[in-house]
């Protein structure tokens, strides 16, 4: 399979100089004479090298077929996070290079996407949002709520949040895992 | 595309009208006329690699095919020949097919101003006092900030294409201006060169290998005498390989592009044909050429410079924006 890098996205898999790479952006530029071009940020697979390169917009580009498949979030250690197949309860081992920031957002037993090909498992599909729980926040100080103001507070997986003031401990959010934002209160 | 509101940008918003209100402040006292000119025309400068919107003016039975127009050149250069002196337009230009990014949007603001009876030399110190008088405006000082890199406005960093690819890519000038040599050398360096132009190899070794270090050593960059095919409407240079024509850049981001103008027209006629075939041979919307505007530079255009500057990019890179999007209250995306 190939697509045109003028139609590249986000989170697509790449052969680029006879390597697997995850496009991690891709922006549209015109110099005006000569090819329109795609300025992309690329991340080899293997190594997790992040590289800058800039594509004809009309050039073919050969992609990866990968399958997304319903995993497990099982637990990460200082490099890897690991995850079980589930239905034929295989484990599968994503670098943490490669899962990205969002993991401080996983929560051990929930059911995520895993990024395969040929068996072997390159990355996890960010989920559009996750629901936590907040373990530790301060009480806003009375008269400290106008305005935009927010105060620090940590969920239940150990990653730190800008919430709004009138939060509090106990509570569950939702967060994009993606920008690391507080979205709004959970519905109950 | 949808409408968006975005009121929590009101502050950047302000410092961005800063820089609107500092440009036409420093061209009002160094005397340029504002021009005040329409976005619609029956006909268009023809330019290969710039694709337009089209729309249709209506009345009864009549029907008239109309195109936003993608620089306010074809107006300005009838005035210049008329005698209208230096002047400047400062509002909307239109690109189709160029999706909106952080540094772009197919519809955006553009300052163009042209100075009469001067070259791109001339202008690239007017257009770094204009910087510096931004910058003292708003910031009281000819030093700023722009996404972590330090920029002192007091001088350029200048250099020519040739200088730049020899430094940046490893390119000779001999490669350079050698189509051959040129497409072998990217070939070389790992390019996919099957099908591609020795222009679209070259604004692809530029934009991967050379934009990214402009503007980054601590001063504004200034790149001039490109190759006359990057040049079609600027005053050749003796060496006859290149022309008048600079770009300048801040932090890696491209702000400006300028010509010493063409005049001579039948040189300039053949220039618009070539681009016209262009844009037939790329499937491009096929819009009536500006055939008044041809007649306009036979009657002779004063010799003059001219430069085009994205106006959304020159606030991002005075108010330290990471993008346009955070500098507008409404945005169409």
């Amino acid at each position: 399979m190939s697509v045109q890098a003028g139609n590249l996205k986000k989170g697509e898999f790449i052969i680029y100089q006879n390597d697997v790479w995850q496009v991690q952006k891709s922006e549209f530029y015109s110099p005006g004479k000569g090819a329109a071009l795609m300025r992309s940020k690329i991340k080899n697979v293997n190594s997790g090298k992040t590289i800058d390169y800039t594509f004809k917009s009309n050039e073919s580009i050969e992609t990866v077929d990968v399958s997304s498949v319903e995993m497990q979030y099982l637990y990460k250690d200082a490099e890897t996070a690991y995850f079980m197949h589930q239905q034929t309860f295989n484990q599968y081992e994503v670098p943490l290079e490669m899962v990205g920031d969002i993991v401080q957002f996983f929560k051990e037993g929930e059911t995520m996407y895993v990024y395969v090909h040929d068996e072997k498992p390159l990355s996890v599909m960010p989920p559009a949002s996750v629901q936590l729980k907040i373990i530790q926040t301060d009480d806003a100080a009375r008269g400290d709520t106008v305005g935009n103001a927010k105060k620090e507070a940590e969920v239940e997986t150990g990653a730190k949040v800008m919430v709004p003031l009138f939060i509090k401990q106990g509570e569950i959010i939702t967060i994009n895992p993606e920008t690391g934002e507080y979205t709004g209160r959970a519905s109950q | 595309m949808k409408i968006h509101t975005t009121i929590k940008n009101r502050e950047a918003y302000a410092q961005y009208l800063q820089v609107l209100r500092g440009v036409e402040s420093f061209l009002l006292t160094h005397r340029y006329l504002k021009l005040d000119l329409p976005v619609l025309s029956p006909a268009l400068i023809p330019e290969g690699y710039l694709e337009v919107f089209e729309t249709e003016f209506r009345y009864m039975d009549r029907r008239e095919k109309l195109y936003l127009t993608p620089s306010p050149e074809l107006f300005i250069k009838r005035l210049l020949v008329a005698g209208v002196g230096d002047c400047y337009y400062l509002g909307k230009s239109f690109r189709n097919s160029e999706p909106n990014s952080p540094k772009h949007l197919p519809e955006f603001t553009m300052l163009e101003m042209y100075k009469v009876g001067k070259d791109y030399r001339y202008m690239a110190q007017e257009v770094l006092a204009m910087l510096q008088h931004l910058s003292r405006t708003i910031h009281g000082t000819d030093q700023i900030m722009f996404q972590g890199h330090k920029v002192s406005l007091a001088s350029w960093e200048a250099m020519t294409i040739a200088e730049a690819f020899e430094r940046y890519s490893a390119i000779s000038t001999e490669e350079l201006f050698d189509t051959e040599k040129f497409i072998k050398k990217a070939y070389q360096k790992g390019y996919v060169t099957e099908g591609f132009s020795y222009e679209d190899l070259w604004s692809q070794i530029y934009a991967q290998e050379i934009e990214p270090h402009l503007g980054m050593n601590g001063k504004p960059t200034i790149l001039f005498d490109y190759p006359v095919t990057f040049a079609a409407l600027s005053t050749p240079n003796p060496d006859g390989r290149t022309a008048q024509r600079f770009e300048f850049y801040i932090g890696g981001v491209e702000l400006g592009n300028c010509y010493s103008e063409l005049t001579d027209p039948e040189l300039q006629a053949t220039r618009l044909r070539d681009e016209y075939e262009l844009r037939k041979k790329s499937g491009k919307i096929d819009h009536p050429i500006d055939t008044g505007f041809v007649d306009a530079l036979r009657e002779g255009l004063p010799e003059s410079t001219g430069i085009a500057i994205g106006v959304d990019r020159l606030g991002m890179v005075m108010t330290d924006a990471p993008d346009i999007d955070s500098m507008k209250l409404l945005t169409i995306r």
